[in-house]
């Protein structure tokens, strides 16, 4: 309880009274951190009786994907000190790799930090409870912020740790350089994501209106400025590529990433000091432990002083912004039959009306909701951008065992963006249906009818962008037919399986009370399929990779016959891992969809 | 207590609240009445912080609403038509939460949560996490949040909600209860016969515009004067032009636009 003791006075009236129990800034935090902890302590105990299998699963696969990072991290440090041969180059391009993966967090984390603030403070239904309590405006800023913040670092700390130790284990680090990782990592993470609160205060208050566009264009700009950066920085001549010419030429482009004033410098350079067991050769007025110091001190000052600014801010525009926010008119859309309706519903006339219709709401869901075509268009648009400038590395292309790794590798990447978007968005369509879910289940249709065409309606969606890529990257390629036609065949296995895996999988395990697909994908139902479908990827173009690329070796020996057996087998292994990887989950979908309840 | 001084808040172009004046007395139970779109909850939002007025000034015990919004809000108990818990909290660790906010003392937060638990019937299930509970449960504990600090004015915006008969009589008596010991209440409905029973002045609102405000009495006063029923006279004060009501009554839509009396329709 808050120690706000009041001694009740006979002769003070009930506002009087009401008035004089006004909380202090301590007793704000104190009573926010309360809840906050009590909600975390049943969070946990509530998984620790009910779901140890998945808590235990959670851990497991977060404590794999740290040591599988850490020991590539590992890897390439040590490959690169022995590669280089030489202290100061080695040291050189260290440094960089540190500004450069620390700049791009930064950037990554100003607008992640500023998307969930914005979902946090001006969409949820606790903000408009808490915005009727008496208490201070900055109050719900900081607890919606230390939220953000909370859910931006977690993943910025296990992408970033892996590699800041494996640094420190290569190059010896004193012991120090262990201890001041977290503080330094913290630390960091409070500027970036108090840019993006400001940034999202500010552009709320005063463009509400126009906030949609607004997000859009801001978000496209960096994105593109960040793309054509990135082109810049690593692009050359088809001639010199790779070379110590083009070396020397990216590291100067590069040089962006340690300008002064940045904090990601701080932070890398704080760091790199600290696992310096010498004075670095421009700072060698003090040892390095207290250079290193020196930098966290810097970003200690700057993170309070950001914190500051980002509490100011919200205790003048935040009432106001909401306010501006949720007054805004709507407009009100006609949505007219679109063209790619019309084609869908015509080359699905072979499939019975209902199970037609409902494939045709959800393409119409999909292609009414920008974040989810997105996403899909930012990736694969990435993708295409890579196949299309892939004849860059044609220094190589003319040894064709090579090129059909790289062909392989390039397939199994279009398979895993597939899975992360059939784990983001084709896995909680059940779960979504929640709420909802009473109208498919009064109508007049089959369960197995509703699962099925979502199975169809992902296929579907997936199949086509998915196998246009492939064909992309083997026409840059300049593969051979057989390749292609293998390819495609597995590019519809890949689809076909992880559609069935994506819909089965959320059919049986649906989170039918969360309205939120990032937090039914995030959780542990989400985080099982896309481990399934990483595996499953891998299996299945591994059997088909291995025999293709020995048959391409050999494919003038006397071993040729045999690899080409060995191919043919390895499809047909992977032909049948689709067909159980589709139809088990399915199968287990169907029966856990029709118990379900309406 | 509650007072709306030529109040417009505006969406775009399309007015929500369009001059409303109102000046509510301390103990009175007051009912806004209006169909979907009418701008009831848009008033209630003014009234309890969340949206600020385009123009015109709400303040509640004198305190503006916008300016002094700690003041205001530590007067006021809000019961919105959506009740907001936290699902991982259980119904005693959400009003203890609730009694830090509003910074009881442990001493009166323990009297104050003792007495919500007793009036609202929490006991059987007030240490389950709030994520079990029914909707029922939910409005009690709703409501035995929004009164757990004694305010001056209470704010609800459809109180009976999914209330079986019951839940329904005892949030009635309460309400009637608590006017009767000085609070304000500000409720708006759509259930004519809730503000007909408890209702100490009834408003009615629609397109944003003030169409009737009176005592039940002199709602009932018109009632006989046309002879015509409660929902009749409603139904006739928000139809839209051209507009034909089936049914007893001879009231005009077009008469209900001008005001028959100054005490009665309009702003007052």
């Amino acid at each position: 309880m808050t120690p706000n003791i009041n001694v009740a006075d006979p002769s003070e009236t009930p506002e009087e009274r009401s008035l004089a129990n006004a909380l202090t800034l301590e007793g704000e935090a104190r009573a926010f951190w309360r809840m906050r902890w009590r909600m975390v302590r049943h969070a946990l105990g509530q998984s620790l009786a009910t779901a140890r299998l998945r808590m235990s699963l959670v851990v497991f696969l977060s404590v794999f994907f740290w040591v599988g990072l850490f020991a590539l991290f590992l890897e390439a440090f040590r490959f690169m000190n022995i590669s280089i041969g030489h202290t100061a180059t080695y040291g050189i391009i260290v440094q960089t790799i540190y500004s450069v993966f620390f700049a791009s967090l930064m950037v990554m984390l100003i607008l992640s930090a500023g998307i969930i603030i914005y979902s946090g403070l001006y969409c949820s239904a606790e903000a408009a409870f808490l915005l009727t309590m008496p208490i201070r405006a900055e109050r719900i800023v900081q607890h919606k912020f230390q939220e953000a913040i909370a859910f931006s670092s977690w993943g910025f700390l296990l992408l970033g740790t892996p590699m800041l130790v494996a640094y420190g284990v290569e190059s010896r680090a004193p012991w120090y350089y262990f201890v001041l990782l977290l503080p330094f990592m913290l630390t960091f993470v409070y500027i970036p994501g108090s840019i993006g609160a400001i940034l999202c205060l500010v552009l709320v208050y005063r463009m509400p209106r126009l906030r949609q566009h607004w997000l859009v264009a801001i978000g496209s700009t960096t994105a593109i400025g960040l793309l054509v950066a990135a082109w810049a920085s690593l692009s050359g001549g088809e001639n010199d590529l790779l070379t110590p010419p083009w070396f020397l030429k990216v590291l100067s482009r590069l040089q962006f990433s340690q300008y002064r004033l940045l904090p990601s410098w701080w932070l890398s350079t704080g760091l790199l000091q600290a696992a310096s067991k010498n004075p670095a050769p421009k700072l060698d007025y003090q040892p390095s432990w207290a250079q290193s110091l020196l930098f966290l001190s810097l970003l200690v000052a700057n993170a309070l002083f950001a914190h500051l600014l980002t509490m100011w801010t919200g205790s003048r525009l935040y009432r106001a912004g909401y306010s501006a926010l949720h007054t805004q008119h709507t407009v009100r859309k006609r949505h007219k039959q679109f063209w790619l309706d019309e084609v869908l519903e015509r080359s699905l006339l072979f499939l019975d009306p209902p199970m037609r219709y409902l494939i045709l709401k959800d393409l119409r869901v999909f292609r009414r909701d920008p974040v989810q075509w997105s996403q899909f268009l930012i990736f694969f648009g990435l993708l295409t951008l890579y196949f299309v400038n892939i004849h860059r590395f044609s220094y190589e292309v003319n040894y064709i065992a090579w090129v059909n790794i790289i062909s392989f590798l390039n397939l199994a990447v279009v398979g895993l963006i597939l899975s992360t978007f059939t784990t983001r968005f084709i896995f909680p369509m059940i779960s979504l249906e929640g709420r909802r879910f009473w109208i498919l289940g009064l109508l007049p249709v089959k369960r197995d009818a509703i699962l099925w065409s979502k199975f169809l309606f992902a296929a579907m969606i997936s199949l086509i962008p998915c196998s246009l890529l492939i064909l992309l990257s083997d026409a840059m390629l300049q593969i051979t037919w057989m390749v292609i036609a293998v390819h495609q065949l597995v590019c519809v296995i890949l689809c076909v399986g992880l559609s069935g895996i994506a819909v089965g999988l959320g059919a049986t395990i649906p989170d039918l009370r969360e309205q939120s697909p990032s937090k039914i994908a995030a959780g542990f139902g989400g985080t099982l399929n896309l481990v399934l479908s990483a595996i499953y990827i891998l299996l299945v173009v591994l059997l088909t990779a291995l025999p293709c690329h020995f048959f391409l070796v050999w494919r003038e020996s006397s071993w040729a016959a045999t690899w080409l057996a060995a191919l043919l087998l390895g499809t047909l292994l992977s032909l049948g891992i689709g067909v159980a990887a589709t139809l088990v989950p399915m199968r287990m979908g169907l029966a856990a969809f029709r118990k379900l309840e309406t | 207590m509650i007072q709306f001084d030529n109040v417009t808040r505006a969406y775009g172009s399309k007015l929500a609240v369009a001059g409303l004046n109102l000046d509510i007395p301390g103990g009175e139970l007051f009912a806004l009445l209006g169909p979907n779109g009418a701008g009831k909850t848009t008033s209630i939002k003014m009234l309890v912080g969340l949206l600020r007025p385009t123009s015109g000034t709400v303040r509640v015990c004198g305190y503006d609403v916008v300016r002094e919004n700690q003041h205001a809000s530590r007067l006021l108990g809000y019961v919105p038509d959506v009740p907001y818990l936290y699902d991982k909290l259980t119904g005693r660790e959400f009003l203890e939460f609730i009694a830090d906010m509003y910074g009881l003392d442990p001493e009166q937060s323990i009297r104050q949560l003792v007495r919500a638990i007793s009036d609202f019937e929490l006991t059987d299930f007030v240490d389950e996490l709030t994520e079990t509970y029914s909707h029922g449960m939910r409005q009690r504990l709703t409501f035995a949040a929004a009164l757990l600090h004694q305010p001056t004015v209470l704010v609800i915006d459809e109180p009976m909600v999914g209330l079986d008969p019951r839940s329904a009589r005892v949030v009635k008596d309460l309400l009637q209860t608590k006017a009767r010991e000085g609070m304000t209440i500000f409720m708006s409905t759509h259930l004519l016969s809730v503000a007909e029973e408890i209702a100490h002045r009834v408003a009615i609102v629609d397109h944003g515009r003030l169409r009737f405000l009176g005592t039940v009495d002199q709602l009932r006063g018109e009632l006989a004067v046309t002879h015509t029923s409660l929902e009749h006279l409603y139904l006739s004060l928000t139809a839209t032009p051209g507009e034909i009501l089936e049914g007893p009554g001879p009231v005009n839509p077009a008469d209900a636009s001008e005001p028959q009396s100054p005490a009665r329709f309009g702003n007052p």
